[in-house]
């Protein structure tokens, strides 16, 4: 790897000091603390701050910060932060990376939060897959009980802090934010109608926020270092890092947190060394895989929500899922609409017969038995379907699909019996 | 330049005599293999770099294929034909289609593959026999200690005590299916006496063994429920999430059609690599043994053994050039005959294991007491006219191919002797495997050849159809059993294990330019001359010659 790119590097949320797991003796020797103390030195900051340095939701929405917290601080009495660490799609792996090694990190953010909104009960809603990241955070949490921050915090803000982790479950669809409400309820994830929103009613109808654990992960650091300096960490107009989740036909696939702005090409060939057996690049998928496929002519885009959205996809997760000359695309998007398919949970009807319909004629064509009518019924519910459902989940599979078509019409037709 | 006797020459000196005493200067001493054994010429093996083995020694040739870039892309696939088993049987030969029959008995859909036709293997080459401790005197222990003294120790002593006390029963087995033995007047299984072992314990069939027992084993698949695909080789196996192993990737050597086998359990049954021509020998093996079944799992990530060790045959053929490598079976040494060199002189214990008899017969040649066959080949006599001296009528009785073999030489071996030379014959390692014939990745199984640990460094004559009924038998069961446990939900199969590998070989900065599994050797050309188009470009090995 070049010295340029080394240099740039997992700056912030990756760095070495870090990952220091379950140890916080560890974490406050290096990290760790400081952005607490800013925190609790002037509260009413952190919201401005949080807007000026222009930090958005990282879970694949871009969605500002800000606006939510704003929105739960002005509410009263019991409030819930859901620490959402579903990550249940295809190609993301990044907020496991983070559980698992950085828990403290998590946790110190998870804090500063709640004394931003005044909060008081802060779920760590985790996929029960990673049971790493789901002890690892247990664990860490009864380091940080047992030390003077909890006091501290209650005796500057008044805030008594409820720290619990719950496993979610298992279901993508948890990852949804109404969704995940209910199953804090202890309901089945079925994602609620909107609005109310959550940040007026949400868990037992308490005001709830609910963010990524990569959004909670960068404020110890922006409380820590100011707005300029997280400003300055993004490319072009966009601020801070982003962590991305390089797979497919790279040569070495993984997570990089880069400056948020990135152009796709550094990624692909700087970090990920290129494609595999020098093939050329197909198509990138990205974020969820719910969104519009990048293509070689996309080799360029900046990596923020802005630019990959003025190509007409979005940045997503930063799930970057690439494909080389030497995968077929029917098969591959057949198995992300499987994927939505099985992930669906089934209330609304136009999404759970609609991606099921788009699955088996996906899996026909692409086991070479589809027809000449199987494409125009793709077609067709590419358009239909679109907002039929009360989650995007409906969305992305059509767009993924949508996009193929639009891309990839050959590679259709030539599987084709007709 | 080695001193070589001239065919003609050392034909004219040779005199059929009854009795041959074995001379004193014969007692060949400790260090004779690796003086001059082909497994200890130290720079013919090298050190895998990637996957389950790296670290591990391995011969050159194969290493270049274990380490070869895959044949086929996932883009291939696209629109390929999925198709569903229960046990998918990769391999047509005696292993295969044991394991293929006793998974079809146990209930489960079966599909067998198999590169050629269905019985096209080494199985129907086997001459001498098949070992079984059945003599009155005789015991599994005998035949087990046999066994393992001959492996010179790097053996799996688990799968040579499972397979020795398994052997009775294999022979009732066989009969069960229909084959015969030889019998003596009473009814009684005959046996005799294989090179290394202590007592009379291989049965056989004149000497063709192997091919009646392909004979049965055929009939037997062809009159069961087992679907068989001939001509289609695997060129792939699949995966699933887990990596476990899910099915395969068929070629039809007719029409270059992929079809993905879906399975709960595959059995790799592919044989050896005598195609390969290790250290440039003649083999004895037939035209599909290129370690097909060795790539397909190793890329799949399961560990194999002892890859730097081979048999090579005493006695395969050395004169006419034309038929080289051809193989005679141990049984004319089991029934006493003489091995002699060009002076006439016997030069060691023809009942030593074949690693030791095979190592002989090089010093032989290398210190100028061989006979010249022409182009570079060397021999020495096989002295059949001295056994039929000496037990009148055998070699019509006993060993009819002989004879045939040698109306195609236009040699009576009667009356004159055979030019024999060591030939590649059979890979000694080769998978890891358990009693069931499981390998390392879970849903693989693998039988016969392709498998290692039951033979150690060196194999006894008669005991490889043991072990391909044996294991056979155990992997088909094993199989069917995993099949009926395995859950009903569907698994996404993928050929992502390829990806993984590829990236390997990239990292250690191999050269990609080799494409495996080779399917067939290098010599066969069928990119030029065949009917089938698939065949022709199955046989593209190069990855420029695919572009094109």
């Amino acid at each position: 790897m070049k010295p340029e790119l080394e240099q740039v590097l997992n700056q912030v949320l990756l760095r070495p000091a870090c990952r220091v797991g379950a140890d916080f003796d560890a974490w406050m020797w290096d990290v760790g603390g400081k952005g607490l103390d800013a925190a609790l030195a002037d509260p009413a900051a952190i919201i401005p701050m949080v807007k000026a340095a222009e930090l958005r939701g990282l879970g694949g929405s871009g969605f500002p910060t800000w606006f939510k917290w704003n929105a739960v601080a002005t509410e009263t009495g019991d409030k819930y932060l859901i620490c959402n660490g579903n990550e249940d799609e295809p190609g993301t792996f990044k907020d496991r990376v983070l559980m698992e090694h950085y828990p403290h990190q998590l946790i110190e953010g998870a804090t500063i939060t709640s004394i931003a909104c005044g909060i008081n009960h802060v779920v760590f809603y985790i996929n029960p897959e990673f049971s790493a990241g789901i002890t690892a955070i247990g664990r860490a949490l009864e380091q940080w009980r047992a030390s003077e921050w909890p006091e501290r915090i209650a005796r500057d803000t008044g805030l008594r802090i409820d720290y619990k982790v719950q496993p979610s479950s298992g279901h993508y669809i948890g990852g949804e934010e109404t969704a995940a409400i209910e199953t804090v309820e202890g309901k089945f994830p079925f994602p609620r109608a909107k609005p109310p929103f959550p940040s007026s009613y949400g868990v037992f109808g308490h005001p709830t926020l609910i963010n990524n654990i990569e959004t909670l992960c960068n404020l110890p650091h922006l409380l820590q270092n100011g707005v300029d300096w997280f400003r300055n960490l993004g490319l072009g107009k966009a601020t801070g890092t982003k962590i991305y989740c390089l797979s497919g036909d790279v040569l070495k696939p993984g997570v990089y947190e880069l400056p948020m702005g990135t152009p796709l090409s550094d990624l692909l060939y700087g970090y990920g060394e290129g494609m595999l057996v020098g093939k050329e690049l197909k198509a990138v998928f990205t974020g969820g895989p719910s969104n519009t496929i990048l293509t070689p002519k996309d080799i360029d885009v900046p990596m923020d929500f802005e630019s990959v959205a003025e190509r007409r996809s979005a940045l997503g997760t930063g799930a970057m899922i690439a494909v080389s000359r030497g995968t077929g695309i029917v098969k591959k998007v057949a198995e992300y609409v499987s994927f939505f398919a099985a992930s669906s949970c089934g209330q609304c009807p136009s999404c759970k017969t609609g991606t099921h319909n788009m699955s088996q004629l996906l899996n026909r064509i692409g086991t070479g038995q589809g027809r000449r009518s199987d494409l125009d019924n793709l077609d067709n519910l590419c358009k239909i379907l679109p907002g039929s459902g009360r989650c995007p989940l409906i969305n992305g599979a059509v767009k993924v699909l949508d996009s193929s078509l639009y891309h990839f019409r050959d590679e259709y037709q030539q599987s084709l019996t007709d | 330049m080695v001193k070589k006797v001239p065919y003609d020459e050392a034909l004219k000196r040779y005199k059929p005599m009854a009795e041959r005493p074995l001379p004193p200067s014969a007692e060949i001493g400790e260090d004779i293999l690796r003086t001059f054994h082909p497994d200890y010429i130290s720079d013919r093996c090298t050190e895998l770099t990637v996957g389950a083995n790296a670290g591990d020694k391995c011969h050159r040739q194969l290493a270049e294929i274990l380490q070869s870039d895959a044949r086929i892309d996932e883009a291939d696939l696209a629109a390929s034909v999925e198709e569903e088993t229960d046990v998918l049987v990769i391999g047509g030969g005696g292993a295969g289609c044991t394991a293929a029959l006793e998974a079809a008995r146990a209930g489960v859909r079966v599909m067998l593959a198999t590169k050629l036709r269905l019985g096209d293997s080494n199985t129907v080459m086997a001459e001498g026999g098949i070992q079984a401790s059945v003599d009155k005197d005789d015991t599994p222990q005998m035949h087990y200690n046999d066994t393992v003294k001959a492996a010179r120790g790097q053996i799996d002593r688990g799968l040579a005590a499972q397979m020795v006390t398994d052997a009775p029963d294999v022979i009732r087995w066989l009969i069960q299916q229909g084959m015969q033995f030889d019998l003596d007047q009473y009814g009684d299984l005959i046996s005799r006496r294989a090179g290394g072992s202590t007592a009379p314990r291989v049965l056989h069939y004149r000497d063709y063994t192997g091919l009646e027992m392909m004979r049965v084993l055929r009939e037997a698949v062809f009159n069961s429920d087992v679907e068989v695909r001939d001509y289609c080789p695997a060129v792939e196996l699949l995966s699933d999430q887990a990596g476990h192993c899910a099915g395969a990737v068929l070629s039809s050597l007719k029409s270059y059609q992929f079809s993905l086998v879906r399975a709960k359990a595959v059995i790799i049954a592919t044989g050896g690599i005598g195609r390969l021509h290790l250290n440039s020998f003649p083999t004895s093996n037939h035209f599909g043994a290129v370690g097909d079944g060795l790539v397909l799992a190793y890329r799949l990530g399961a560990k194999l053994r002892d890859l730097d060790t081979f048999q090579y045959h005493p006695s395969g053929l050395a004169y006419p050039l034309h038929l080289g490598g051809t193989l005679i079976t141990e049984g004319i040494r089991s029934a006493g005959g003489y091995l002699l060199n060009a002076n006439n002189e016997r030069f060691i214990d023809e009942l030593k294991p074949r690693d030791s008899v095979a190592a002989a017969i090089i010093r032989e040649c290398l210190e100028g007491r061989g006979i010249d066959a022409g182009d570079g080949t060397c021999g020495i006599w096989l002295d059949t006219p001295g056994l039929e001296l000496r037990n009148p009528g055998i070699i019509e009785e006993q060993f009819p191919k002989l004879l045939h073999l040698g109306t195609k030489c236009g040699i009576d071996p009667r009356t004159q002797p055979m030019l024999i030379h060591p030939t590649l014959h059979y890979q000694n390692g080769g998978v890891v495997i358990n009693k069931d014939g499981a390998s390392t990745v879970p849903g693989l199984y693998c039988v016969g050849e392709v498998a290692g640990g039951v033979h150690g460094r060196n194999r006894l004559m008669g005991n490889s159809l043991l072990d391909i009924v044996s294991f056979g038998r155990r992997a088909g069961l094993a199989a069917a059993k995993r099949s009926h446990s395995s859950s009903l939900r569907q698994k996404r199969i993928s050929v992502e294990h390829l990806s993984a590998y590829r990236r390997k070989l990239m990292l250690a900065n191999m050269p990609l330019e080799q494409k495996g599994p080779i399917l067939f050797p290098e010599y066969a050309k069928f990119e030029n001359d065949s009917d089938y188009s698939g065949l022709r470009k199955n046989t593209l090995r190069k990855s420029t010659e695919i572009a094109e």
